[in-house]
């Protein structure tokens, strides 16, 4: 039987550490367990501060802060051919065989793919958030999007809700788009060791307080829950703009005892504000998966959530209870889940949610996606910018028209720097305990 | 033992060339890392040609501009296929407008010319471990008439005990626009890293051994 194929992949994304969230948690723990798989895999992102350069995290996973400032929500500027000469000495030098982008609204991860596929690359690309259709700034990221991929090998969404909406807003073939959900680290979010008594019911909320994750609704649900439920108690974790309302309801309705207000609490935290309490509120208005909702039925916690976007898809029936983002249906729900709490053992569902949910997953189901990928023809730029013209009747011309352009520029960089000057870097493989003595594979490469 | 008249290894790549000469002299072996730039005089005259290029290229645009204001772009497509004749006019009529040719021209010359006499050409930088004292980093410069004629200039040296050494590093420097291999010296006492080819850029084959050579004396000196 013939060895599984290693490949060596790209990771495009603005969004990566030293910041944290779903997309940043995303692509570290998929890239860990590809290593684990055998994999290579490359990290590429803006720099964050004086965070600029190659930097080195856990299993040798090698990350190029590339000293392309952010400009606006974290995204670099767009400067359509900009980043083709880095993208291509990377591309090179790290011997890439795939190029994997995250995120629709990261411009780095647009533009190395558009590159890539210039370059005659593989490209995949993962959506990890719902948009909608209406309003300005979604027509032109739509547009946007539809570029990306109307010349992509193939695209993951981490749920079905959000591979409709991804098949939609880009006119993707559904056959090209695979459904792997995230997963949870299941070793680091572990329940309480002892149970907490129920005579006090502890209601946690961790997220951004932002309109999007409906932290208006939770200033409307509060004091309704509180009046109905003398016994509830509130933990709100996080920061945003409606802290502030959230503090003024607390006044209001004084309640300085019953709500406590943590402020941001980093991800390394997390676990230790869940563990304190019984129920997981999450009031979010638009959810593409939601892995804070996994991480909290991973401490033993029932969830309480909106229904909206991918979020009935996350967990089964009996460790969620799901309302519509309304403030009395979530009144109604929460009261529901106070009266199944005796039900619910935390030890039960943390090794339920072991079985079910796992980066190492994640990544076998992702290498499938990569092993597809590759499998794809190759083809020459006149072969495909026939995809391009379908984006549009003025679009489709112009989208022709960049490529064309990034198609010469990349000639004209490889008439003045050939590829046999970019350096390949030598695979520098870490010391494991056993081994007492230096990996000599790489002085030999690099003589 | 080391053979005092032992040939100099040479390593060329590109426009680099790697020497390393062990001489023999009291008290001990001192070792020389040379990397040597050989520029073609041709490189000026090719940016000069890239230069010419690019000015006819603007002309060309901004004739095609001029003829747009009075025809719909399609049309101007299709007589200019089938009507040399008239942009030979207009190009002699763009002529005749000496403001717009000298300011294009202007600029394109302007720009060579800053550009040639802004360089700073490197000829050699050198390496030299002295064992037990310290390490010698010189720079050759070129004195140049925009890149024509060129002469040996100036050279910078900076001496660093071997003492003040921790330990010499191989960098992957990050650009916006590029990724190289850097050879740098971590000094006690210091943030900064110290370069050791401050203006040239050496692969990493020529890197290496330089690398090693730094390495084998300060683990010599803290071995006794």
């Amino acid at each position: 039987m013939s060895q599984q194929k290693k490949h060596r992949i790209l990771m495009v994304s603005d969004f990566f550490y030293p910041n944290f969230g779903g997309v940043e948690n995303h692509i570290y723990y998929l890239s860990q367990c590809l290593i684990k798989l055998g994999h290579k895999v490359v990290v590429m992102t803006h720099a964050y501060k004086n965070r600029s350069g190659v930097r080195y995290m856990t299993c040798g996973l090698k990350v190029y802060y590339v000293p392309w400032k952010p400009f606006l929500m974290q995204n670099t500027l767009p400067t359509f051919y900009g980043t083709l000469p880095i993208v291509r000495t990377i591309l090179i030098r790290e011997k890439i065989t795939l190029v994997h982008g995250h995120q629709a609204f990261s411009t780095l991860c647009h533009e190395a793919l558009m590159h890539a596929r210039t370059m005659g690359y593989k490209v995949v690309f993962t959506d990890h958030s719902l948009y909608g259709f209406a309003d300005v700034g979604s027509i032109h990221m739509n547009k946007v999007l539809q570029f990306t991929l109307a010349d992509v090998t193939q695209a993951i969404c981490v749920s079905h809700t959000s591979k409709e909406n991804t098949v939609l807003r880009s006119g993707l073939p559904p056959e090209k788009v695979f459904v792997i959900p995230n997963a949870v680290d299941t070793a680091m979010f572990k329940p309480a060791p002892e149970r907490l008594s129920s005579h006090e019911i502890v209601i946690v909320v961790i997220s951004r307080l932002v309109y999007r994750k409906g932290a208006d609704l939770l200033v409307e649900v509060i004091p309704e829950v509180c009046s109905l439920h003398p016994n509830v108690r509130f933990i709100i974790g996080g920061d945003g703009p409606k802290r502030v309302r959230l503090e003024e309801m607390r006044e209001k309705h004084s309640l300085q005892d019953r709500v406590d207000m943590l402020g941001a609490v980093p991800h390394a935290k997390v676990q230790s504000v869940l563990i304190t309490g019984h129920i997981f509120l999450n009031s979010s208005l638009t959810e593409a998966f939601c892995i804070a909702i996994l991480e909290a039925a991973s401490c033993g916690l029932l969830t309480v959530s909106t229904r909206v976007g991918g979020v009935p898809e996350v967990l089964p029936d009996e460790m969620v209870v799901l309302a519509e983002p309304d403030p009395n249906d979530m009144v109604l729900a929460i009261t529901k889940a106070i009266d199944l709490l005796p039900q619910i053992d935390p030890l039960v569902m943390h090794k339920r949610m072991k079985k079910l949910y796992s980066w190492h997953d994640v990544a076998k189901r992702t290498e499938i996606v990569y092993d597809r990928a590759l499998r794809c023809s190759n083809q020459n730029l006149l072969e495909r910018l026939p995809r391009y013209l379908t984006c549009g009747a003025w679009a489709g011309k112009l989208f022709c028209l960049v490529m064309i352009i990034d198609f010469l520029f990349w000639r004209f960089l490889q008439l003045w720097k050939p590829d046999r000057e970019i350096e390949v870097v030598p695979d520098i493989h870490l010391m494991t305990k056993n081994e007492d003595t230096w990996d000599s594979s790489a002085d030999e490469s690099l003589n | 033992m080391v053979d005092p008249e032992m040939e100099p290894s040479t390593i060329t790549k590109g426009i680099y060339t790697y020497v390393h000469d062990v001489s023999q002299g009291p008290p001990e072996s001192i070792d020389v890392h040379h990397i040597i730039v050989s520029r073609s005089r041709a490189g000026g005259i090719i940016f000069c040609a890239y230069a010419i290029l690019f000015a006819l290229i603007c002309l060309l645009i901004l004739l095609l501009l001029q003829r747009c204001k009075a025809k719909p772009f399609g049309m101007l497509i299709i007589s200019n296929i089938f009507n040399w004749w008239n942009m030979m006019n207009d190009c002699q009529l763009l002529i005749q407008d000496k403001s717009v040719a000298v300011v294009l021209w202007g600029f394109t010359l302007a720009g060579f010319l800053l550009r040639q006499s802004r360089r700073k050409l490197v000829m050699k930088e050198s390496v030299i471990i002295l064992p037990a004292f310290g390490v010698q980093l010189e720079t050759f410069y070129m004195r140049h008439f925009f890149g024509l004629v060129q002469v040996s200039g100036r050279t910078v040296r900076h001496f660093v005990p071997i003492d003040k050494i921790l330990k010499p590093v191989l960098n992957e420097c990050v650009t916006p626009v590029t990724c190289y291999w850097s050879l740098s010296l971590i000094i006690r006492e210091q943030e900064q890293l110290l370069l050791v080819f401050k203006e040239l850029y050496p692969p990493i084959s020529m890197l290496v051994p330089i690398w090693k050579a730094l390495c084998a004396s300060i683990n010599e000196e803290y071995a006794d």
